[in-house]
């Protein structure tokens, strides 16, 4: 175990040393770790429902990204929509309610899933790719068909969305510190849930072995779609706080399913705190590579695409189960 | 999908007939349309239009999808090794038969052959890379670093100014025999040769020794390595033989559609093959095939149709999309080992009904054909 903190201490100093080094002035340095970190949430919020189906679970859920862009989707038009706004004319209030029903959305389309179509594939789980992928398909269309292909951009103004804040010589949304704070409140209430709890500890038990759990009297079937139930609301969660700062469209759901099946395998399959870490980590390396790679005197921005797919690749040759995974 | 009981030639002939009426019909179907449409096989008036000249182009690139799936399946359905990242294969094989005619002074010949030459050394080279870090990668960690590698390729030739980018560039130089617009017949028994060959050489490689510790590895690779095999040695080997068959399935490709471009490395080279495999039936020899007509020829027929059913128009261009997620979905729920293996299936519990039990040696040959249910993370 203290070898894992070893290694994430080494790349995380490595990168440091390097943006520090790299950096134009000290004020820019402080931005690019910002950057970082905001990203890596930003991120984190996709990967964390998948941390929990496909880490937890071993189903590969292809529709993960569908949930995270329904997610956003659902809260931009509760948010927009003139109905809300004369039922709760407070926006504070109607994102919070938004985010709430996003949430709902996405748990309701998860039971829904796990309940009607994905129970019969436990027994052969690679049939689980085909399957989330045809979901995915059919999410796709109904998006497009609800809201039609148009991107949405979030135009309507609320108490983080509103405010900027100022740091060296540079304004930034209030919103990315929004993002940040609720990433880092994901991570804490799921690794809370997770050590914590009595439901927690059945699931941690039912994914070492169902059959001895079940044997005990519980009832792994019901764990199970609970799990895939909190794993696409998570997901939804993430796209409805996301939504403000990236707007709704329908790549989302592609755009964001790669970097984060990546940050789950980066952080170990099983490990809920390795995709938080490596999702802050992927988050910071990207935006150190983007901070050097754009500048001036280099300009070579491909780069920036490469580096969640370089780290990726060392990464995996050095600890084989990523950075906090069981095994080998 | 038996293999012969009978010895020699004629017993091969007899135990395959279904296959060779396949065959047979395929090699004659550009003049069968020909003669019912009335449009030649090489084309009306001297140019390369036409009912035979259309369905040569969708076979070819059935035939092409079908090599690429039959490829995959080697790996997942026969070895247990899952990739993410067979469309850098794929891709391989179009960019170096691209750059081969485009960016080389050998003349149109010489650049085909050299090409293919460098396309099959490249991909089996990149297959080797990849395959030395299976040594370390099980499951799925393997199937994300190949992900990993080939979003990576797709990525930085997506942005290499000297392909031109993500327009790619176009081939313009081919010499007539291989040329899809000037010898479109020529060009489908190419195609159509290639895939018959793939087949055949699959099936004979699985039937070998070499097969058979493949299928251990499938099955239980630790035993396998107890019992004394180097099990990196054969997954190596499926790795390259699946590597240098999808890179020819590129060639051709990029051959027929005249042009390289990132696409030829991107996520759906992957997906394809693995979701044809799957529907197919992974782990059967027709399979891939099957996956890979199915769902092609769905693609290419239905796309832009219009169904009425009473005063309703259904536009399925429209809703193509989402009547092929539905697809996947009823076909992974109904037809629990593919669509082969769940015939295999069926026919194997059919005759078992009918008949006594087959002797010890048929038992063994269908071990090989079992689905590739187990072969998961």
């Amino acid at each position: 175990m203290q070898r894992n903190y070893l290694i994430v201490a080494v790349i995380a100093a490595g990168l440091l040393v390097f943006a520090f080094v790299t950096a134009s002035s000290v004020g820019n340095f402080g931005i690019t770790l910002m950057s970082g970190l905001f990203q890596g949430m930003l991120l984190f919020l996709v990967a964390s429902g998948l941390s929990i189906i496909f880490g937890l679970m071993d189903v590969l859920n292809l529709a993960q990204g569908s949930y995270f862009m329904v997610g956003a989707y659902v809260s931009y038009s509760f948010h927009h929509s003139p109905e809300m706004m004369t039922v709760i004319p407070n926006p504070d209030l109607r994102f919070l309610m938004a985010v709430l029903v996003a949430v709902g959305i996405g748990a309701l389309l998860g039971g829904i899933l796990e309940r009607g179509l994905l129970r019969p594939l436990y027994a052969r789980p690679i049939f689980q790719i085909v399957l989330t992928f045809g979901v995915s398909l059919v999410l796709l269309e109904a998006v497009k068909f609800i809201w039609s292909t148009t991107p949405y951009s979030w135009t309507e103004l609320f108490a983080f969305r509103e405010g900027f804040f100022e740091l060296f010589g540079q304004r930034f949304s209030t919103y990315r510190l929004f993002v940040i704070a609720m990433g880092f409140a994901l991570i804490i209430a799921i690794a809370l849930l997770l050590q914590r709890t009595r439901i927690g500890i059945i699931i941690r038990a039912g994914v070492e072995d169902s059959e001895m759990v079940e044997a005990l009297g519980v009832n792994v079937r019901a764990v199970f779609t609970l799990m895939f139930t909190l794993g696409c609301a998570v997901a939804a969660f993430g796209g409805a706080i996301a939504a403000p700062f990236l707007g709704a469209s329908t790549s989302m759901a592609n755009t964001f399913l790669l970097p984060a099946v990546a940050v789950v395998v980066l952080g170990g399959l099983g490990s809920y705190i390795g995709t938080a870490i490596s999702s802050v980590l992927l988050g910071l390396a990207v935006a150190v590579v983007a901070n050097f790679v754009s500048s001036p005197a280099i300009n070579q921005p491909v780069w920036q695409s490469l580096t969640p797919m370089i780290l990726l690749i060392l990464v995996l040759l050095v600890r084989p189960s990523g950075l906090f995974g069981k095994g080998s | 999908m038996m293999q012969p009981t009978r010895s020699g030639w004629r017993g091969a002939l007899i135990a395959n007939w279904f296959y060779l009426l396949i065959a047979v019909g395929l090699a004659f179907l550009p003049q069968i349309i020909g003669l019912i449409t009335g449009d030649s096989p090489f084309g009306v008036r001297g140019r390369p239009i036409g009912q035979s000249i259309f369905w040569q182009g969708v076979l070819i690139e059935v035939f092409l999808l079908a090599v690429l799936a039959m490829s995959y399946n080697l790996l997942f359905g026969f070895t247990g090794v899952i990739s993410f990242g067979h469309a850098l294969f794929f891709g391989a094989g179009g960019y170096v038969i691209g750059l081969a005619l485009e960016y080389t002074e050998l003349g149109p010949e010489l650049s085909v052959i050299v090409g293919v030459i460098i396309a099959l050394v490249v991909s089996a080279g990149l297959a080797l890379l990849i395959g030395l870090a299976s040594l370390r990668l099980r499951g799925v960690y393997f199937a994300v670093f190949t992900l990993a590698v080939a979003e990576l390729f797709f990525i930085f030739f997506g942005r290499l100014p000297l392909t031109f980018a993500e327009d790619g560039f176009s081939i313009t130089d081919l010499p007539t025999w291989i040329d899809p617009i000037r010898n479109r017949l020529g060009f489908y028994y190419i195609a159509l040769v290639l895939m018959i060959v793939t087949f055949l050489f699959l099936r004979r490689l699985i039937y070998s020794p070499t097969g058979a510790v493949m299928l251990a590895i499938r099955e239980n690779e630790e035993r396998a390595k107890t019992i004394g095999y180097n099990t990196l040695r054969y997954k190596l080997i499926a790795i390259m033989i699946a590597g240098m068959l999808a890179a020819l399935a590129g060639i051709l490709q990029a051959l027929f559609t005249k042009k390289v471009g990132p696409e030829l490395l991107g996520l759906t080279y992957t997906i394809d093959p693995l979701l044809m495999t799957i529907i197919g039936g992974a782990g059967t020899f027709a399979g891939p095939v099957v996956g890979a007509t199915g769902i092609h020829l769905t693609d290419r027929l239905l796309r832009d149709r219009e169904i009425i059913i009473g005063a309703t128009t259904i536009d399925i261009g429209a809703s193509w999309a989402l009547i092929l997620g539905i697809l996947f979905i009823i076909v992974v729920l109904v037809l629990p080992q593919g669509i082969v293996g769940t015939w295999n299936r069926w026919r194997a519990a059919r005759q078992a009904q009918t008949t006594p039990p087959p002797p010890p040696s048929a038992r063994n040959q269908r071990a090989i054909e079992t689905p590739a249910a187990k072969s998961n993370p």
